[in-house]
């Protein structure tokens, strides 16, 4: 299956880095076309800019995110690689979502229509792989807003049949080593047992 | 706190009347564009470091802010409500300006203990692309994350305002100036 990974991590030598390891080695094992995006290893700008907000209802993305409008269009798997903060996705990866997930490559709108049209069709599978600092019970509380962006408004755009999986690792400030290597383990077999 | 990328956008015509009614009110009101200075949303590795470390943030620019954070009462959020969050400039001023030593600090198990219990009330001003009904669906994850995750950080009697704008691309001008109305009107009567 063609897979696209977005990782999202400041620091190369992270916890989110060894699980981007695991997620691509198991993958690739699979036998799956794999393709990684390294957000902040690439210099990434997430900031949505005043002349995107000024053509946003014309089709298509500014030049500079047009790559990663196509490997969105290529893949049928998308995995998300990266820390849970302030209940959401990094900033650097909710940028990545405000500029290239925009008209004409995520979403289409009829002229005078009301209701966006899913255009991301050829996504079957969306599976985030991300860590929680605090406890399932604080993320609940806060209503697993990073959560629900990913398998409610992310998957709107996409085939109606996308299956989301999430693969969270919660209280994992004050993990062990053990608790680590178990989640890698976890995401290991999670996605070795994803059909081509 | 303002996050919109076009200084004549609606979003600051917002701006301007929570800033109006404030002022109404008594409030003195520090006003943070976030576009317009040009505030970088992305944390650095050095931030990162510095957040693992306990240490304060390198950026001078962002610890004004966590002070000027420390001295408020009342937070207003207002931005566009874009993948049902709010734009990543805003995310990433959480991120960068509410570090340990600024919103929260852990005691000795490691457990978060909020410390903005100077902050007594939080207020998030949002338009939307979406239908209520569809920003319910989706579960208002910009929203919950200031009500409910960033209220966390303040104290136990903190309170939440939360004004939204729906569907905003189909919305007429008479909708528009009613809920700046709303915003004044909202702002001024603040307890």
């Amino acid at each position: 299956m063609n897979t696209l990974v977005v990782y999202c991590h400041p620091d190369p030598e992270s916890f989110t880095a060894a699980v981007r390891d695991a997620v691509v080695e198991s993958l690739t094992a699979g036998g799956h076309d794999v393709r990684v995006r390294d957000l902040y290893g690439e210099g990434f700008d997430p900031k949505f800019s005043a002349e995107e907000r000024r053509t946003h209802l014309a089709p298509g993305p500014l030049k500079s995110v047009e790559a990663h409008a196509e490997e969105l269009h290529w893949c049928r798997h998308l995995v998300l690689v990266y820390p849970t903060w302030w209940s959401g996705q990094p900033s650097m990866l909710k940028g990545w979502m405000d500029r290239v997930w925009v008209r004409g490559v995520a979403w289409e709108l009829a002229p005078g229509g009301k209701r966006i049209k899913a255009r991301l069709k050829n996504v079957r599978r969306i599976t985030a792989v991300t860590t929680h600092g605090s406890s399932k019970w604080v993320n609940v509380l806060e209503g697993e807003g990073g959560k629900r962006t990913v398998t409610r408004s992310l998957r709107s755009v996409c085939h109606p049949l996308t299956r989301t999986d999430w693969l969270a690792m919660y209280g994992a400030d004050a993990s062990t080593a053990e608790q680590r290597e178990a989640f890698l383990a976890a995401v290991r077999r999670k996605l070795g047992k994803v059909k081509r | 706190m303002s996050a919109h990328p076009c200084a004549d956008s609606y979003s600051h015509a917002i701006t301007a009347a929570a800033t109006t009614g404030l002022e109404r009110h008594g409030h003195q009101v520090t006003a943070l564009d976030l576009y317009d200075i040009d505030f970088p949303p992305a944390m650095t590795k050095d931030e990162h470091d510095a957040y693992k470390a306990k240490q304060p943030p390198p950026d001078p620019t962002v610890r004004a802010h966590g002070e000027l954070v420390q001295q408020a009462d009342t937070l207003v959020f207002v931005y566009p409500t874009w993948w049902s969050g709010p734009p990543a400039v805003l995310k990433g001023w959480l991120e960068r300006v509410l570090v340990p030593g600024v919103a929260f600090t852990f005691d000795a198990k490691g457990k978060v203990e909020p410390a903005l219990t100077n902050v007594k009330r939080v207020v998030g001003v949002s338009t939307y692309g979406s239908p209520w009904s569809y920003v319910k669906l989706v579960n208002d994850n910009g929203r919950r994350t200031l009500t409910r995750a960033f209220r966390l950080t303040c104290g136990r009697g903190t309170k939440t305002t939360w004004l939204g704008l729906y569907s905003i691309d189909t919305s007429g001008p008479n909708e528009r100036t009613a809920f700046l109305d709303r915003v004044e009107h909202s702002m001024t009567h603040m307890k």
